[in-house]
């Protein structure tokens, strides 16, 4: 039981993870990531035409980074190039890769209906002797590749953001866009490759979703993890593993209640889903505007 | 009235600015705005053509679906109805610096509202079903905005961020009355029981809509007026340039800010309550999905001016109503809609930037 409900919160939080590591590197450098959403969508989108394409799951990984990072593109340009408010630029976007996906589906398809694309989900990779290992061996080291990928990425992530000069630059932008000013490099070009890239990201996660775990794609099937993947980066404190924590948690939360119905136990799942959003609002009252949160987050650059 | 002399390198205090950039009073705002309709039309013409089909024609079918007989001009203005009564308080906040995008949780808290007022409503005082109703959807919505607004006054909290992520909370929360309280049992889906006849709005006759859009066209008027001819419009557009002039002239902010948040939050439930009784005359599951997100779309369609908002919410509901027959007789995707509506709040943004 315990295990089962370990396996399904990884489940659960894979996606959610590649899109709060995008979500974090867009609000490290000053730009809130509520296009998170309409990335993962464009990411699970593109995944499953690249791979139906090509017939391979690595053009589909790649096609999902392109997808993804062509909705942060667009939010990178109005938001920073053009200076709009970053969360309403976010918002659109989603809008944008709702619309734009369900459209193309259709149009693949040549009808009215849309296209129905079904591939077999990843396989899992077992890591020789690891995945031997009682109990944890299937459980942590039984996982399909981009799983790992998740893994290896936060750990990338902490490292990028601590131990490089770039990493320390994407902070600073995010903390006073004007002493990187002032130090020669340009925090908007810092900012506009962090969402992009962050946006690449995301769209893993999308790819999490539609090539991993369901083989298919349907209109709108992020169903809200992207706005969830901003609260657990929120909840984490807006670092790699506090969000990796976070996600777990909230799959855990989801995993548990799933659980808790098949056993009968009165529980509504609603008021279960309600629950990361919550916390994220507890955290978000609790510390006000910190010093956690990026100093100038969601104000464009001075000119 | 002069700004206290900032000590950051800021640009000195001009014409009056909203905080993201947007002008108030920029020469060619409405050129640029319907630049940048047109340029998201000549993308969605693009897509259309890209996938085989003449979008001339395509244009010509949605048209004609939108406005081609009395019916579906009435389906056209019910969709607008709650774009523009959520979209006119949105411009409002807006206006005053306030960035609220709780348009969507409170337009669902609105439904739930409208339909417990109309439920629980004594048969006896009948008549007065379809005022309490509607007022049970205002006060719903704006007990959701007070929600926010204090956690945002109260915890400095980002505006954007709480009514976000109370949005998710409020969709849920029609779900678990649904599945509790106000629910339906053996129906098989989320839905209340259907409403007492009594509290249903009426049709205009020959129209085959409710008198929402009616309601939502007086609103967005009496919005105009407060925003420039009554003293707390005029200091919530003195809150939205600088907050600092709006708190040096003796404005209370926080006074401004429950002002905005309460009055977008009754009429967002208004349209709440407007969507339930008129047109599916029952609670379900869903029946607002997207609506406060279009409701930003419009106000910044409709650059913020409340009487301006109507034909940007015009747009987008009768684009959303015509493009049903698009898809019919044309073959074209309906979800083109989101692209156009999508791609026009980017070019919106981008068009109204200014440019000092």
């Amino acid at each position: 039981m315990t295990i089962d409900i370990i396996a399904a919160a990884i489940r659960i939080a894979t996606p959610l993870l590649f899109a709060a590591l995008g979500g974090l590197l867009s609000e490290r450098s000053g730009v809130f990531a509520v296009g998170l959403e309409g990335m993962m969508l464009a990411g699970a989108f593109a995944a499953i035409i690249g791979a139906s394409a090509t017939g391979s799951a690595l053009g589909g990984i790649a096609l999902a980074i392109v997808g993804g990072a062509i909705i942060a593109t667009a939010v990178a340009v109005i938001a920073v190039r053009y200076r709009a408010d970053n969360m309403v630029t976010g918002l659109a976007a989603n809008i944008l890769a709702l619309g734009l996906t369900s459209y193309l589906l259709r149009v693949i398809a040549g009808g009215g209906a849309p296209a129905s694309i079904h591939l077999d989900p990843l396989a899992s990779w077992p890591i020789p002797y690891l995945s031997d290992i009682p109990t944890i061996g299937p459980l942590l080291f039984d996982q399909p590749p981009l799983t790992y990928l998740a893994v290896i990425g936060c750990v990338l992530m902490s490292l990028f953001l601590r131990r490089t000069q770039a990493g320390l630059t994407l902070t600073a932008t995010g903390e006073n866009p004007e002493a990187v000013f002032a130090s020669g490099s340009s925090p908007m070009r810092v900012r506009m490759i962090a969402i992009i890239t962050g946006g690449a990201i995301a769209g893993l996660g999308g790819a999490v979703l539609s090539l991993q775990q369901v083989g298919t794609f349907t209109d709108g099937m992020t169903g809200g993890r992207g706005y969830l993947a901003l609260a657990s980066l929120i909840v984490g404190r807006w670092t790699p593993w506090g969000a990796a924590i976070a996600c777990l948690a909230f799959g855990a939360a989801e995993a548990l209640e799933l659980r808790m119905q098949t056993f009968g136990v009165p529980v509504s799942s609603y008021i279960v889903q309600m629950v990361p959003y919550l916390i994220a609002l507890a955290v978000l009252a609790g510390i006000g505007r910190s010093s956690r949160m990026p100093a100038s987050i969601g104000q464009p650059l001075p000119r | 009235m002069t700004e206290p002399t900032p000590s950051a390198p800021s640009t000195p205090v001009a014409k009056p600015r909203l905080p993201f950039g947007l002008e108030i009073s920029g020469e060619g705002l409405a050129l640029r705005i319907l630049l940048a309709v047109l340029l998201s039309i000549l993308c969605a013409a693009a897509l259309i053509a890209a996938a085989g089909h003449d979008p001339i024609s395509a244009f010509a079918a949605l048209i004609a679906g939108a406005v081609g007989t009395p019916h579906q001009i009435g389906v056209g203005l019910n969709r607008t109805t709650p774009y523009l009564l959520a979209g006119a308080g949105v411009a409002l906040c807006f206006r005053a610096g306030v960035i609220n995008i709780g348009a969507e949780g409170q337009i669902a808290v609105g439904g739930i509202g409208g339909a417990a007022a109309a439920l629980a409503w004594p048969a006896a005082l009948s008549p007065l079903a379809i005022v309490a109703a509607l007022v049970g959807g205002a006060l719903a919505g704006a007990l959701w905005s007070a929600i926010a607004t204090a956690i945002y006054l109260g915890r400095h909290v980002h505006e954007v961020l709480v009514t976000l992520l109370l949005n998710f909370v409020a969709l849920l929360l029609v779900q678990q009355v649904l599945a509790g309280p106000l629910g339906q049992t053996g129906a098989g889906f989320l839905q209340s029981p259907l409403l007492p006849r009594e509290s249903w709005l009426p049709r205009i006759p020959g129209l085959d809509a409710h008198p929402g859009f009616i309601i939502a066209a007086v609103v967005a008027a009496a919005l105009s007026l407060i925003l420039w001819r009554t003293p707390f419009g005029f200091a919530l557009r003195v809150a939205g340039s600088s907050r600092k002039a709006a708190a040096y002239a003796g404005f209370s902010l926080s006074g401004i800010t429950w002002g905005v948040m309460l009055l977008a939050g009754a009429l967002a439930g208004l349209a709440g309550a407007i969507e339930v009784m008129g047109v599916h005359h029952r609670l379900i599951e869903g029946f607002s999905l997207g609506f406060g997100f279009k409701a930003v779309t419009v106000a910044l369609l409709g650059a913020l001016e409340p009487l301006a908002v109507i034909p940007a919410a015009l747009f987008v509901g009768l684009l959303e109503a015509g493009s049903l027959s698009m898809q019919r007789q044309i073959g074209v995707p309906s979800a083109l809609v989101a692209v156009i509506e999508g791609l026009t709040m980017l070019f919106v943004l981008a068009a109204t930037v200014r440019r000092t």
